[in-house]
């Protein structure tokens, strides 16, 4: 039995049947990952003894007839911003290379609760700062579809980790795009609950208004599996925002969106198929799949969303703002990177700031330190909530008129290393993903198959009100059910790479 | 407006971060291309319109009882555990006033 081909579902089932132990499982997945990582640098650390004892544990709880979670002997990989008791969490950053979790964040606490495997921590680009995962300070991870492009970012490492069959699950956190571009580009599922979903207790924070954290997987069933068990227990006391959610999305699965009788209606919005940055097999891909949801029976719906093109400058005022804020904490004294031989704790921050934070990192900072700077601040910050308020309102009135929004994921497929060397213009390829984050709402990107020129994976993206995320998953089954009658593109099949397929 | 080398020392002292003069250059050259990017936003009639700070809008500030609630509470070993330089029961640091008693 291959168990690298089961999907979470699928190995939980296993599991509880006794078919197979939880300490099978977990060896046999680290065996796998130890074989793939040379190639793939998917993980920043494994960690086998949790893995190990975890697996001990369930199998106990199952030989003594105990109740078993819904991710019960699931391995499960985390982004390395999420801390995770046993590990360390360094936000791929040199800041945080020695940094040992000291509690678990409440997203990993849940999954941990549902029975997982935790196998390790994935790479990223440094706090989050980036759509290729390159700017983490330690490795760079591979594409499994082609080992010369990017995974995507910046929660490269678990879209990476999940698209090579090394864990079923991850976790990933999205800013401004950093779970559906390279869910995209990996061919892998990736949700961006809406804000407010899942709880950021523990999550090292980047944008504290925009962040949030969802699951990577094959299938959009697993993606629902891991939501059941991250809103499981209701609103979390430890963050602010969180809100009770009710875990109903595997439920919702079981009653398909394309058998309803009711008028099923998706907004398309034809001045983004107009971009330039969009090329001819992502454009393809979306017409054949507005086109296989047209012939399905679904409504399709022309909006404008007058002011999403604004949605990038807006974040680029907001994410670095807040970035500047939050990593003000970052002062080398109760932990992070310290400089030795300073004078005084001024000159000690500064330099221990200038050294341990990457070049993006430090871009970003002082990007948001101008922002928020006097003056600035009134010509830009205010103004770019105000354009927020605007955005939201449009999307708003656009789900009055349809369910749910198609557009791309991603303008492009993975790129190749080394062929996106401006900053500025890597932020212009998050233009599908950010006014999502900008809004709180929910976004899902899904494969529908690979380019016809470059034979690499590409997503649709759904778009859904906040707090309709189950809503968005019944509609990602149905793009899932419908994907090999999507034409214009080749089929999706599976990753092969360095012989290991 | 675009910053000057002299504009954006300024900024990379406030944000605490040590540039030195070699890398002042291209920092001055990306913050000018990143403020173009953001210039698209003054485009649009925003008068009368109310910001929004946070994607919840009904958000109320939320009152914990005023409780020890020990599965967040961290021990002094924890607590220290990741820092760089510690004394006894304290994080250790350099003068924070300076040797001349003027620095910041």
């Amino acid at each position: 039995m291959e168990l690298e081909k089961l999907s979470a579902t699928e190995l939980t089932a296993r599991f509880s049947a006794k078919e197979i132990s939880a300490k099978e499982i977990a060896e046999a997945t680290l065996t796998n990952i130890a074989t793939k990582e040379p190639q793939v640098d998917a993980f920043l650390e494994l960690s086998h003894e949790l893995a190990c004892a975890r697996a001990k544990e369930l199998d106990e709880a199952l030989a003594k007839g105990e109740e078993l979670g819904p991710l019960a002997a699931v391995p499960m990989a985390y982004k390395d911003n999420m801390h995770l008791v046993g590990t360390r969490t360094t936000c791929a950053s040199k800041m945080l290379g020695n940094y040992d979790s000291l509690f678990n964040a409440s997203c990993v606490e849940r999954t941990l609760q549902a029975g997982a495997i935790p196998v390790g921590k994935t790479n990223m680009d440094e706090f989050a700062f980036g759509s290729s995962t390159e700017s983490s300070a330690f490795k760079t991870t591979k594409n499994p579809w082609d080992l010369s492009r990017v995974p995507g970012g910046s929660s490269g490492g678990s879209a990476a980790a999940v698209a090579a069959k090394e864990v079923p699950l991850a976790l990933g956190s999205d800013t401004g795009g950093s779970i559906r571009q390279p869910a995209s580009f990996c061919g892998v599922v990736g949700l961006k609950p809406s804000y407010g979903v899942v709880s950021r207790y523990g999550v090292v924070a980047f944008g504290s208004s925009l962040d949030q954290v969802g699951p990577f997987a094959r299938t959009v069933e697993d993606v629902a599996l891991a939501m059941d068990a991250l809103v499981a227990g209701g609103r979390d006391a430890f963050d602010s925002t969180s809100q009770a959610v009710v875990p109903n999305f595997r439920e919702a699965l079981l009653h398909p969106i394309l058998e309803e009788a009711r008028p099923r209606r998706v907004g398309i919005i034809p001045e983004l198929l107009q971009q330039e940055a969009l090329t001819s097999e992502v454009k393809a891909a979306l017409i054949g799949t507005m086109e296989a949801l047209e012939a399905a029976g679904c409504e399709l719906h022309e909006l404008s969303l007058e002011h999403m093109k604004a949605a990038i400058s807006a974040y680029y005022v907001i994410a670095p703002a807040e970035a500047f804020s939050n990593l003000a904490r970052f002062d080398g004294v109760r932990y992070g990177y310290q400089v030795a031989g300073a004078k005084t704790l001024a000159e000690q921050s500064a330099k221990s700031r200038a050294l341990g934070f990457g070049e993006e990192a430090i871009r970003r900072q002082m990007l948001g330190a101008y922002i928020l700077s006097s003056g600035v601040y009134d010509e830009l910050y205010v103004p770019a909530q105000k354009v927020r308020t605007l955005i939201t309102e449009d999307y708003t009135k656009a789900f009055e008129q349809v369910d749910v929004i198609l557009m791309p994921s991603a303008p492009t497929v993975a790129w190749k290393f080394g062929t996106m060397d401006d900053p500025t213009a890597m932020y212009a390829s998050d233009l599908f993903t950010i006014s999502n984050n900008i809004c709180g709402n929910c976004g899902i990107s899904v494969p529908v198959g690979l380019g016809k020129d470059s034979h690499m994976p590409i997503g649709v993206q759904l778009q859904g009100p906040a707090f309709k995320d189950a809503e968005l998953l019944r509609w990602s089954a149905a793009i899932e059910t419908l994907r090999c009658e999507i034409a214009g593109i080749d089929p999706l099949g599976e990753p092969s790479f360095g012989g290991v397929a | 407006m675009r910053l000057t080398k002299d504009d954006v020392k300024g900024i990379a002292d406030y944000a605490r971060i040590a540039l030195d003069e070699s890398s002042l250059d291209a920092m001055t050259e990306y913050m000018n291309s990143a403020i173009d990017l953001l210039d698209e936003i003054k485009q649009f009639d925003i008068e009368g319109v109310e910001p929004t700070f946070h994607p919840i809008g009904s958000l109320v500030n939320v009152m914990g009882d005023d409780v020890e609630i020990d599965t967040r509470a961290l021990s002094l070993d924890e607590a220290l555990h990741n820092a760089a330089s510690t004394h006894e029961r304290s994080f250790r640091v350099p003068s924070i006033l300076g040797d001349d008693g003027g620095d910041r």
